[in-house]
């Protein structure tokens, strides 16, 4: 019986999966605003009934319960054939890049904001100088990306530490005060050093290469071609992957444990003997170096930088991703990241009204649903 | 010595600015333990408010029936009352519905509405997009006191702002509106039980502030006579970053913030070479200064922390 139920389980899955990827190529590919407004509202109202309904959701988290190993190599899949659908637009495949650029920022953020609870503004600063140093060690000294990859990571990381120490003495409103003012002077910084190229940035940074394969060079696989953002696509994919995962992992782990103790109440936490301090830096230590990481693919993949790409306002967007989706649930920062970089693209039409449309649907996120999306349950460690 | 006596007055006048807006992070701290990231917008909100009046005043011709002086008064006044009563409808709307909730939820929710603010300017007014000119309505001209020359400008501004901090110093002391909002900034729950009724209160240091960074909004504009839709957002930045070297809370804490704001943005401009480019790292460097070894500002009280 069990075997015959699995299999049923990982046939729903399938099917399940492959309606989403089709959904996601239509939504992709339409490109008539009444069209996407269709998509839109069709599916706002299918996951208001799905809200609604308890006894669904729980059997869906059940069947994803029981066949976890599964449904997570069988989404890698399908997000590794996209590219396949998408191959004629180089805009569509930009726009993953991007989805998945912002999934990497935002699951590095919600260590913070979502577990920890301390509003970090400095996204674009820890972004900024891991695009900054790995750009400048690629150009000046042509070491390999996959080692300035790390080295920028562990730049940023430093940078994490150095603007984590003050959460020994400040928090909250004082701590976020903290973070934007650092984010204003490494923005500020960038604009004026001479070796930073100022206003001017870092042009020609070289593409990353793997055994002598440039990724800046068409993909030729199963006899088709592909256009070269696929081979950026799939790094960008692995890695976005990666960091989901390691979120996932530290959430059931005893440091997401402890992060959730200080978010909740910090002075409890200390009396139960948790250090508070140690355990703040870690968090943002953590956060600034996959930050770092996501600065340097990002600098590899655009060859060119300069301070505009790393303004506060990029901070506000990382932020707006993980409370939309759902504070400090992995799958909902994801959500969240990949709908907020494809609605405004989507909604090219209103041109100019992009940005207030932003600000409106981030306010009536809070109001009306002030856990985001996909509100983050309560840990369960028992059954019953 | 000139050029320092100059740059005295420049920092005061720069510190006018920040205070002012300062005074309206403080105010609202202490009504609502929020911040109000937005409040630099209404700022410049309230400058743009200026210049469509100024402009609907001159089509319906008002100053050919006041005096000029007295007319943009009237104006000053109207567009305080009008800023002051949006900057009440943003509280309700925007930061109301938070206020039982995580004390970070309404900081992200008044970044959403600067934004807003910010876009509105931009499309909604023509060419928004540019930067707009001020028009000049302070009196031009100076005194000439052996080669120091103060303009007339300057003075206004410095008076204004004086006594309008002395005003709102007398209001806060003796009215009992005034008595109302220290109450609650002191401990909300033991004012209501008094009977103060903390709706009006909150709606009337939001009516408060908001005038004030409307007037702040002024006189900026007067004083750099350009005025840009996103300027709000640094100055916001700045006015908070004041009220807490200040001691966020305490209005004369943001008083003092603002001009030691002033004078090290000055100062780092005049005498420290190359500075100017600089300016507001040195401005930044001294709010992590001072949060890491003063972390509740000058004037503010420590806190306890009690289970």
């Amino acid at each position: 019986m069990q075997g015959d139920r699995g299999y049923l389980d990982k046939v729903k899955i399938f099917f399940a999966e492959c309606f989403l990827l089709g959904l996601f190529i239509l939504f992709m590919r339409v490109e008539h605003i009444i069209g996407i407004l269709i998509l839109i509202f069709g599916m706002g109202a299918c996951w208001y009934i799905y809200d609604k309904l308890e006894n669904v959701q729980i059997s869906i988290r059940e069947i994803l319960k029981r066949e976890k190993i599964f449904s997570m190599i069988l989404t890698f899949v399908i997000l590794v054939c996209v590219p396949i659908f998408l191959k004629d637009s180089v805009y569509l495949l930009n726009l993953c890049i991007w989805a998945g650029i912002y999934v990497m920022l935002a699951t590095g953020l919600n260590y913070q904001i979502g577990s920890t609870n301390i509003v970090n503004l400095a996204t674009a600063a820890s972004y900024g100088i891991g695009a900054y140093t790995s750009a400048l060690i690629s150009v000046h000294t042509g070491i390999s990306f996959w080692l300035v990859i790390l080295i920028a990571g562990c730049a940023s990381g430093f940078m994490g530490f150095i603007l984590g120490l003050p959460t020994l003495k400040t928090k909250d409103y004082y701590l976020t005060l903290v973070t934007l003012a650092f984010g204003l002077i490494v923005y500020l910084v960038l604009n004026n050093l001479e070796f930073t190229g100022g206003p001017n940035g870092i042009g020609d940074i070289p593409p990353p290469t793997i055994f002598g394969y440039s990724f800046r060079q068409d993909l030729h696989i199963f006899g088709m071609t592909l256009p070269y953002h696929v081979n950026f696509y799939y790094l960008v994919l692995f890695l976005a992957s990666f960091y989901t995962l390691i979120s996932n992992r530290l959430y059931h782990s005893r440091v997401g444990l402890t992060w959730n103790a200080i978010r909740e109440d910090e002075i409890a936490a200390k009396c139960v003997g948790i250090n508070t301090t140690n355990y703040k830096i870690l968090s943002f230590v953590i956060n600034c170096f996959l930050d770092g990481m996501t600065g340097a693919v990002y600098a590899h993949y655009v060859s060119f930088i300069s301070p505009e790409n790393f303004q506060f306002f990029l901070s506000v967007v990382v932020v707006t991703m993980v409370i939309l989706g759902g504070i400090d649930n992995v799958f909902g920062v994801v959500f969240g990241a990949v709908l907020l970089t494809l609605l405004p693209e989507k909604f090219r039409v209103f041109q100019d009204f992009r940005l207030m449309l932003y600000g409106v649907i981030v306010i009536a996120t809070l109001i009306f649903r002030p856990k985001g999306l996909f509100p983050q349950k309560l840990r369960k460690y028992a059954e019953g | 010595m000139l050029g320092f006596l100059e740059q005295i007055i420049n920092a005061l006048l720069l510190g006018c600015n920040y205070a002012l807006i300062a005074i309206g992070f403080s105010l609202f701290f202490g009504a609502l333990n929020v911040v109000h990231f937005s409040h630099g917008d209404v700022c410049i909100l309230g400058s743009f408010v200026f210049i469509i009046l100024y402009m609907l005043a001159f089509s319906v011709k008002l100053f050919n029936v006041l005096p000029p002086c007295f007319g943009v008064l009237v104006l000053i006044a109207a567009t305080v009352v009008i800023t002051g009563i949006l900057g009440m409808l943003f509280e309700k709307v925007v930061i109301k519905p938070f206020r039982n909730s995580n004390a970070l939820m309404p900081l992200v929710a008044t970044v959403a509405l600067g934004l807003i603010i910010r876009e509105t300017i931009r499309l909604f007014y023509p060419e928004g997009s540019n930067p707009q000119i001020f028009p000049d309505v302070l009196p031009q001209g100076y005194f000439d006191i052996s080669g120091f020359i103060l303009r007339y400008d300057n003075l206004i501004i410095l008076f204004v702002t004086f006594a309008v901090i002395t005003l709102l110093f007398f209001f806060i002391r003796f009215s009992s509106k005034g008595r109302a909002i220290r109450a609650v900034s002191q401990d909300t729950e033991a004012a209501m039980m008094m009977g103060i009724r903390l709706d009006s209160t909150i709606a009337m240091t939001f009516l408060i502030g908001s005038g004030l960074g409307a007037l702040a909004g002024i006189l900026n504009g007067a004083y750099i006579s350009l005025i840009r839709f996103d300027m709000g957002l640094m100055s916001g930045v700045k006015g908070w970053s004041a009220a807490t070297i200040g001691g966020l809370g305490n209005i004369y804490g943001a008083i003092i913030g603002g001009f030691l704001f002033g004078f090290v943005e000055t100062f780092a401009c005049a005498y420290v070479p190359g500075g100017t480019a600089y300016k507001d790292v040195f401005a930044f460097s001294v709010v992590i200064f001072f949060l890491i070894f003063r972390p509740s500002g000058i004037l503010g009280e420590k806190v306890y922390e009690k289970v």
